[in-house]
């Protein structure tokens, strides 16, 4: 196994189109790394420079000790599974797997061995001689995912794997993956759109956004500290509240004010400290779904209640979904199963924000004002 | 019982009156798809099944220079007579040489070009699809007699060019040998373009991402083509193979026009041609006819065996 560490690389497009801006970070022996972000962020780029299958521009990308900017993917030892499978359709599925071995002159037993094991792991021993087109969607996904088992690379790449997937089947083939990465402890490198399986697979994850690093942290301290409003709106599901607005106030006395609303919100005293600076300057309040509560005695202690009109409400069961307005702003927020008046414009529910969860973000830059800067890089 | 009698036979009314209007609906279906399909169906039987009967007839009578009013049937004579001419086992020999070199040629040259093509470094791709497709582009006729002015002993292109580089000028359509080499050099130009196009097709529809699978698992050139793209080549390739070979075997154009009907001395001909010189330089119209049949058991027997053996009709995907 082996760490992959990238040196500014970057990757610019005969025509002059950059779509990955000097990303620098490394990748340690065994981890899990998940790559993050909106189609077209580059994170698809960036794996398939690591694959080989996308020349760098310029920086230098290292796997292991070894810099492989211009060694081609055969040479790198690494495993890529592909978004459409990229299964041999004229091979079965046993071939399929060997393929990768038999070209690299492996002896027969050592081949069948592998493969096997490889079927046996993945609950494909019962197909091994069809032919992919007789197979479903999630077998074809494990027999891609076998292909690159088999070979025991240094580094297996993942792109978009389940996105060709329906729902139930991504939630399972989503833990086989994690599953998998326990078992081999292989370095894995992971690129999805999809912000769930960021959160519950990775060991860490990269978000990308425009050819962009925006941040890289664990699922949880990314998800509790986004370096930015980017961030912080595309983790987590519904996405951050975000409500523009200033500073008021004076000494410790400080609050939070929407534009155009009569919505204020008091800061404790740790935000109030950093903020103090920015008194006065146009800035966004960034508040996740769940910690908006129905004011009354479930709300937290300290926190500031405000009213809103109700707009639409969707019980989800374990939860309810409650979509809320105010002048220009809009808000979701999740709150316990309780009794909940009928939506409508006229009817008015208060909510409580929990004040010792508020994100600020400078309007100008996005960046985050009151988080602390990114925890652990190791 | 009165009521109930004209109830029961007014339902009786509308029962037949309801039978009647769906058979007249039925009968204005029918006529409708006769009018859309009978011009087709008659054309059909005037070009293809007329002649055909036609051809098994003479090839069961008499008909020739002879007999061409008071011709009769007179059984499977004429079979009897082509196939113990061992003119036309020659004939046939040089016909499966002729269309093996010349589908050997047009496949191998077509996807060549075609994977050459298909590669990303290759700019001002469609000047280049268009100017490779040419040859197939222009009439057989034409290109037929350019090339046979080209062969011309004297005068010819070829000959000329060669005694540039100092090679002795070839009697390319006076003897037999060079004659027959002559002729399938003018076919191999016309055929390729099509395998080309076909193969173009066939290799747009690979997905990317198999090579880039087989790059990271290390294949080279060499192995990508044998093992990716030659085997998902062939559901696309066959069918255009057998229609290829149909087609060489029956292409009397090329050979007659360049031969100039089978110059020198009768010795260029393929069993199309050899058919044609039967009928209509010597007028052994019966025999002619056999021969064809014959022709057409050749390659229906070919078709049937060759796309049954290698699954054509089985999807890849």
């Amino acid at each position: 196994m082996a760490r992959v560490r990238l040196d500014t690389v970057r990757k610019v497009y005969p025509n002059g189109f950059e779509a990955v801006h000097g990303a620098s970070f490394e990748v340690q022996d065994g981890e899990f790394v998940v790559f993050v972000g909106p189609s077209g962020c580059g994170k698809s780029t960036l794996l398939r420079m690591i694959a080989g299958l996308e020349e760098i521009t310029s920086g230098t990308l290292h796997i292991g000790d070894r810099v492989v900017n211009d060694l081609a993917p055969k040479d790198r030892d690494v495993a890529m599974v592909f978004q459409n499978y990229a299964l041999y359709p004229h091979l079965t599925v046993y071939d399929n797997m060997a393929f990768g071995l038999k070209i690299r002159k492996f002896p027969k037993a050592e081949i069948d061995e592998r493969v096997r094991e490889a079927a046996r792991i993945l609950g494909v021993e019962q197909v091994l001689d069809r032919k992919p087109k007789l197979l479903s969607g999630g077998q074809r996904q494990r027999v891609a995912v076998g292909r690159a088992i088999v070979r025991k690379p240094e580094v297996f790449l993942f792109d978009e794997p389940l996105s060709n997937l329906d729902a139930k089947l991504r939630v399972q083939m989503r833990t086989e993956i994690s599953r998998l990465h326990s078992q081999l402890g292989a370095t894995m490198i992971y690129v999805t759109h999809d912000q769930v399986e960021a959160m519950t697979m990775g060991d860490r994850i990269v978000v990308l956004k425009d050819g962009e690093v925006q941040q890289i942290d664990t699922p949880l301290h990314l998800y509790d500290h986004p370096a930015n409003q980017f961030v912080a709106g595309f983790i987590g599901s519904p996405a951050m509240n975000f409500l523009s607005g200033r500073i008021d106030g004076s000494g410790d006395a400080l609050s939070f004010v929407a534009d155009e609303t009569a919505l204020s919100v008091p800061l404790g005293a740790s935000d109030a400290s950093l903020l103090r600076a920015h008194a006065g300057q146009a800035i966004t309040l960034g508040i996740r779904p769940e910690d908006l509560y129905v004011a009354g005695p479930t709300a937290p202690n300290g926190s500031a209640t405000s009213r809103w009109t109700l707009d639409v409400v969707e019980p989800m069961g374990n939860e309810i979904v409650l979509y809320v307005s105010s002048g220009p702003h809009t808000a979701v927020a999740r709150v316990a199963p309780q009794p909940i008046p009928e939506p409508g414009t006229d009817t008015d529910i208060d909510l409580a924000l929990d004040t010792s969860k508020l994100h600020f973000f400078d309007q100008e830059t996005e960046a985050a004002l009151t988080e602390t800067p990114t925890a652990d890089l190791a | 019982m009165l009521e109930g009698k004209t109830t029961t036979a007014g339902l009786k009314v509308q029962q037949r009156t309801a039978a009647q209007s769906k058979t007249r609906e039925a009968r204005q279906r029918t006529l409708f798809l006769w009018g859309l399909l009978g011009p087709t169906v008659l054309i059909v039987l005037a070009v293809v099944a007329y002649p055909f009967v036609y051809n098994v007839v003479l090839s069961l009578s008499n008909m020739n220079i002879y007999h061409i009013r008071d011709w009769e049937v007179i059984g499977l004579q004429q079979y009897a007579s082509v196939l113990t001419e061992p003119a036309v086992w020659v004939v046939f020999f040089k016909t499966v040489v002729w269309t093996l070199v010349n589908i050997v040629f047009h496949v191998g040259l077509g996807v060549w070009l075609a994977v050459i093509l298909n590669k990303a470094f290759i700019v001002g791709k469609p000047a280049w699809r268009v100017l490779l497709i040419l040859p197939w582009a222009l009439p057989q006729y034409i290109t037929a007699l350019t090339w046979r002015g080209m062969f011309n002993y004297e005068y010819g292109a070829i000959n000329l060019i060669g005694g540039v580089f100092g090679m002795d000028s070839i009697a390319w359509l006076t003897s037999p040998f060079e004659a027959f080499v002559a002729v399938i050099l003018t076919n191999i130009w016309l055929g390729f373009p099509f395998m080309m196009v076909v193969a173009l097709g066939g290799l747009q529809s690979i997905p990317g991402e198999l090579y880039e699978a087989a790059d990271v698992d290390g294949a080279s050139e060499w192995t990508k083509f044998w093992k990716i793209t030659a085997p998902l080549l062939r559901p696309v390739m066959i069918p255009a193979i057998t229609l290829g070979i149909v087609w060489t075997f029956n292409n009397i154009n090329v050979v007659w026009l360049v031969s100039n009907g089978g110059e020198p001395n009768d010795q260029t001909h393929i069993l199309v041609s050899y058919v044609y010189e039967a009928a209509f330089s010597m007028y052994r119209f019966g025999w002619a006819a056999a021969l064809s049949m014959v022709i057409f058991g050749i390659l229906f027997l070919f078709t049937q065996v060759f796309l049954k053996k290698t699954n054509a009709t089985e999807a890849a995907y």
